[in-house]
């Protein structure tokens, strides 16, 4: 296009960054995210290359739309009522006791009172972004600790949107000359009465809108996928519109797809773009970090970054601990929120454009940031691990949770089946033939319609996707077979079973496929036209054609 | 993020409105952002950014998937075709312009913009009816390839004509560097690395954005516009294995962009004046008019009979999203005018509307009557009481070799003329003609046959040649159970290769079976590992 192209070259400076230090990161073993703020740093304080600019906010947030948007597909309204109560008194009897806790602790280190009040806001919130890009890469959103934090977060992000209103209104107190109380009113009952509507239209839609909608547009996937991103961000709009935070938005959009039975397919596809624009969003974070005067404060960065490492999860744990649930399930969700929230940021950075707060207390919320994000980084991915430890140091005791058994259950895992990808005639064939023999198939198409009369299980998603094969369970699988009639898909197949060591036998449509097939070790070629025809010369002879 | 979901939106409109019509959403996704833009004011700089990221990541895939392994076979014919229909093309789609009274620079946009065929388009038709891999569809599949190849080539050629023989010169060898270093990547480097990581999905993503924009860095550098740069990374990283690794991680990506490029390129339209949709029309009429005389001829030139030909011709008369993507290079650099543009975009969305009514039989057939010389040489000798064979291609000669040791004479019909010489050399008789033309079964006495065999891969394409044997034995390839009960309702006998192959397959896993249970059996009495069933 036109020679300067702000948006690529930005994109470029990005993109090559988190590509250099994902790469690092995945020879050292350091999670994703960390790398990206890294790259991020780099970029930003470290070379001054590139500021933040409006495009790749956009992007960001859009990233952070489509990972609450994929959160919610997981999810279901089902599955999240049950935490709610959790989520609330948890979310904000963590709230209260880490931003009393904080002010306290920020007065003992010889902070002001309205410095002490900032800091402590800003350790009080846990980051979404980063927990639930975790949890979605560990595959533990579902599990019951997963959604417990979901729900706290969710309710954090209320808090937020209350206390923002808060600021605005203590913000205009003197110009609106004591107007500001009713303000504040005014402002968090449009907050919680946005939610509500939002609830309300993702309910009424989950029910009567979406599933016949949906359903007649199922057999083109580019058209459910656009769909399906158009609904979210028709909710991020309206949650722009009625004062609600965009993640709520985005959330209450997947929560309303959710019960489709495309919901798992749709999640697949969303996912790379999820993840190209968050880890746009991981670096931008970096790139935004201000260390001016870090070296006045490292040392209550050090102690409140301890606060917040140790201190929030021990709150939390208290918490839900008393309110029934087992030691395990309570030490994952309380692990979670062991970091602050990109909140933080815009808090500091409040204060500082309105004068309340010096450049110091924003270096500080920053330095606070990384070192929480990257340590709480570890501890999720490796929570497991680390609650063995904690467990073995009798720690725990002291919050009296009930024990539960190791192991969230075993995941199923199929093995010795056989996959059956395509369910044309072919496939049917197949499918309904081995079923009938006794053997555990499971059947794979992008078409719903053609899982009609089918028995479980069949996986609706198109099996060039390695997810829609993992999902199968191809390195377990007895053998995996392919009726498509679609020759890219046959020969990546093909690989994939290679790669893995699963035999594979795969429709030889074509004999100028069959020499590709060949080379890909398939175990057996099912050649259609010469079966046909064999058929057909059998016909002859029942017909007595072939006889003078 | 208000602009980019009002533009997902009515993205959002014109697939609904596609899918309503059964038409290609591209034009109904410039439609919708045409409409978008008149209604809501959007902020130009986001709108093109939109258009950068959406058309960067829409060359880029295009790129990924330039993969000539899906042209097979047909790659001599599919160049002769593509290289002629596009130089044939360009020269009367300039000499149009030239007489529209265009000026020579725009003369060359409007000439470059005409002669690709659209790949998202096409490929969709072929798609939806089955022909994909059909000669004809691996044909024009490779045609459209190679015309988005030129295209993408031509350029920086195009882009620098108003700055003399040096600069097209320093535009040319920058290009080709960029070919070097893709074809390097191409050959050595994706193959080995890209398959390492095809299980950590989040790095392969990084990587594959990672080469584009380094490609895009360096088009930057050599000055060269960054279509070039995405094609060409996209080129770079699409050879077997890793080009279907990583199809499945851009496919949101892709569909995502390309639904914002076309949408933000029809909020970015200025509706056309009369005169200049006199003129766009005029265009288009050219294209649909000219594209399919030109690729019969060459087509059948190249060995495809005429309805195959026709049918191609038909399939490519229309103009592309990289025509699209000629003209917004052409505006950006301010080339050409917002009037041309406005054209050129008319012209695309008024001939890919028209492609799937243009490209069916009816239409087909109805040309084919036009088509001077395809009656076919009626035998000397024609047969009586023979079995008909329609359709046999390199498959079918093991049951050809079965029939001619019979006591009945084998009369066969085919259209491909390697089948049709081989056929010939040794003795059958052999008429060379469409399976689906009633005059080339009576021809080959249909009427007159003991029993008739159809294996050709299309079961509707059988009508005829069941309505004329109906009373006698039609043996008919099916695969999907719809097919069968058509040529059932018409008279014939299905033949159901999916079946078949089905039985073919079960039979080799129960044998596998039983001697993978008989080697476990043996193993537990020798203490012997054993090989997993199914293995050969």
């Amino acid at each position: 296009m036109i020679r300067d192209v702000p948006i690529l070259q930005e994109l470029a400076f990005v993109i090559l960054g988190a590509t250099a230090f994902a790469f690092l990161a995945r020879l050292l073993h350091i999670p994703s995210i960390i790398a990206y703020i890294a790259a991020g740093l780099l970029l930003g304080p470290g070379l001054g290359l590139i500021s933040v600019s409006y495009g790749i906010e956009i992007i960001s947030e859009l990233g952070i739309a489509l990972l609450l948007f994929v959160v919610g597909l997981e999810l279901s309204l089902e599955k999240i009522r049950h935490v709610g109560r959790v989520a609330v008194v948890a979310g904000i009897g963590q709230v209260v006791f880490t931003a009393a806790g904080g002010i306290a602790f920020c007065l003992l280190l010889g902070f002001d009172a309205i410095e002490s009040i900032f800091i402590a806001i800003a350790l009080t919130f846990s980051s979404t972004v980063v927990v639930v890009k975790l949890l979605d890469q560990k595959g533990d959103l579902g599990s019951e600790y997963g959604r417990i934090a979901v729900g706290i977060f969710l309710v954090q992000d209320m808090v937020v949107v209350v206390a923002l209103t808060l600021l605005s209104g203590l913000a205009r107190y003197e110009e609106l000359e004591g107007m500001a109380v009713a303000q504040i009113l005014e402002g968090v009952g449009l907050a919680f009465g946005g939610m509500g509507i939002l609830l309300v239209a993702a309910a009424v839609a989950a029910r009567w809108i979406l599933p016949p909608l949906f359903a007649w547009a199922a057999s083109s996937q580019e058209t459910l996928f656009i769909w399906s991103l158009s609904w979210c961000f028709l909710f991020v709009m309206g949650a722009g519109a009625l004062e609600v935070s965009l993640e709520i938005g985005a959330f209450l959009a997947g929560i309303s797809l959710a019960q489709l039975p495309y919901n798992h397919d749709l999640r697949r596809r969303v996912h790379p773009l999820m993840n190209f624009f968050i880890a746009v969003f991981f670096v931008s974070l970096g790139i935004q970090m201000e260390f001016g005067a870090v070296g006045q404060i490292w040392f209550p960065a050090a102690l409140l970054s301890l606060f917040v490492l140790i201190g929030n999860p021990f709150i939390f744990m208290f918490i839900i601990s008393r309110m029934g649930y087992g030691e395990r399930t309570s030490f994952f969700t309380s692990v979670t929120v062991a970091q602050i929230s990109e909140f933080s940021f815009i808090f500091a950075a409040l204060g500082l454009s309105s004068g309340l707060i010096g450049e110091e207390i924003l270096s500080l919320v920053g330095i606070v940031g990384l070192i929480t994000i990257a340590v709480s980084a570890y501890m999720i991915l490796y929570n497991r691990g680390l609650y063995n430890v904690v467990r073995r140091l009798g720690i725990l005791k002291v919050f009296r949770a009930d024990p539960e058994g190791d192991g969230d259950g075993a995941a199923f895992r199929r093995s010795e089946h056989v996959i059956v990808v395509g369910m044309n005639s072919m496939g049917r064939e197949i499918v309904e033939s081995l079923r009938r023999e006794g053997l555990e198939v499971v059947a794979v198409d992008t078409d719903p319609t053609k899982f009609a009369g089918m028995d479980e299980p069949v996986i609706l998603g198109n099996a060039e996707y390695l997810s829609v094969v993992e999902e199968a369970g191809i390195q377990d699988a007895r053998l995996l077979v392919s009726a498509l009639r679609i020759e890219d898909a046959n020969r990546l197949l093909a690989y994939r079973c290679r790669e893995v060591g699963t035999p594979c036998a795969i429709h030889a449509f074509d004999a100028e496929m069959a020499q590709d097939l060949r080379r890909l070790d398939v175990a057996f070629l099912i050649d259609s036209r010469e079966e046909g025809l064999i058929r057909v010369a059998e016909a002859l002879q029942e017909g007595g054609v072939l006889q003078s | 993020m208000t602009t980019v979901a009002l533009l997902l939106l009515a993205s959002a409109v014109g697939f609904a409105g596609a899918r309503a019509l059964r038409l290609p959403a591209v034009p109904f996704l410039i439609l919708a952002g045409l409409i978008l833009s008149r209604l809501v004011p959007l902020p130009e700089d986001l709108v093109g950014d939109a258009l950068v990221l959406g058309v960067t990541v829409m060359v880029f895939v295009a790129g990924i998937e330039l993969n000539p392994t899906r042209v097979g076979r047909q790659r001599k014919a599919a160049f002769q075709v593509g290289l002629l229909q596009f130089l044939l093309l360009g020269l009367v789609g300039g000499g149009a312009a030239w007489l529209l009274g265009f000026d020579w620079q725009t003369t060359a946009y409007v000439a470059l913009a005409l002669t690709a065929s659209s790949t998202l388009v096409v490929i969709r038709v072929l798609q939806q009816r089955g022909q994909l891999f059909d000669p004809v569809g691996r044909m024009v599949t490779g045609v459209l390839l190679l015309q988005d190849l030129l295209v993408v080539l031509l350029i920086p050629v195009l882009t620098r004509l108003p700055d003399g023989a040096g600069a097209i010169g320093m535009g040319v060898l920058g290009t080709l560097g960029l070919v070097v270093l893709s074809s390097v990547i191409h050959r050595w480097v994706a193959p080995r690395l890209i398959p390492r990581l095809g299980r950590d999905e989040e790095p392969l993503l990084l990587l594959v954005l990672a080469t584009l924009f380094l490609f895009l860095g360096l088009a930057w550098f050599l000055d060269l516009p960054m279509v070039s740069g995405a094609f060409l990374a996209g080129v770079a990283l699409s050879p077997f294995p890793s080009g279907s690794l990583i199809r499945g991680q851009l496919n949101s990506l892709s569909d995502f962009f390309s639904a914002i490029f076309f949408t933000a390129l029809g909020a970015f339209l200025v509706l056309p004046s009369m005169g200049e949709l006199a003129q766009a029309v005029g265009l288009a009429v050219l294209v649909l008019v000219l594209t399919p005389p030109l690729v019969t001829l060459i087509a059948e030139r190249a060995g495809f009979s005429a309805r195959s030909a026709i049918q191609g011709g038909l399939l490519l008369a229309q103009t592309s999203e990289f025509s699209l993507v000629v003209a917004l290079q052409g505006l950006v650099l301010e080339q050409i005018t917002p009037g041309v543009f406005s054209i050129l975009a008319t012209v695309t969305v008024v001939t890919m509307i028209v492609t799937p009514f243009l490209a069916t039989d009816p239409v087909t057939w109805r040309l084919m009557k036009l088509h001077p010389f395809r009656k076919p040489r009626i035998p000397q000798d024609p047969p009586r009481d023979h079995i008909l064979l329609a359709g046999c291609g390199s498959n079918g000669i093991s049951l050809l070799e079965f029939l001619v040791v019979g006591p009945r004479k084998v009369w066969v019909v085919d259209d491909d003329p390697a089948v049709v010489d081989q056929l010939r050399e040794a003795g059958v008789p052999v008429i060379r003609g469409d399976v689906s033309d009633s005059e080339v079964l009576l021809a080959a006495g249909v009427k007159e046959a003991r029993v008739v065999i159809s294996t050709i891969r299309r079961t509707e394409d059988n009508g005829p040649l069941l309505d004329l044997a109906r009373g006698r034995l039609a043996l008919v390839r099916t695969f999907e159970g719809p097919e069968a009960d058509w040529v059932e309702a018409r008279g014939g006998h299905p033949i159901s290769y999916a079946s078949a192959a089905a039985e073919s397959f079960l039979t080799w896993f129960r044998d596998e079976s039983d001697a993978s249970e008989s080697d476990v059996s043996e193993s537990k009495a020798s203490e012997s590992e054993t090989p997993r069933p199914g293995t050969s």
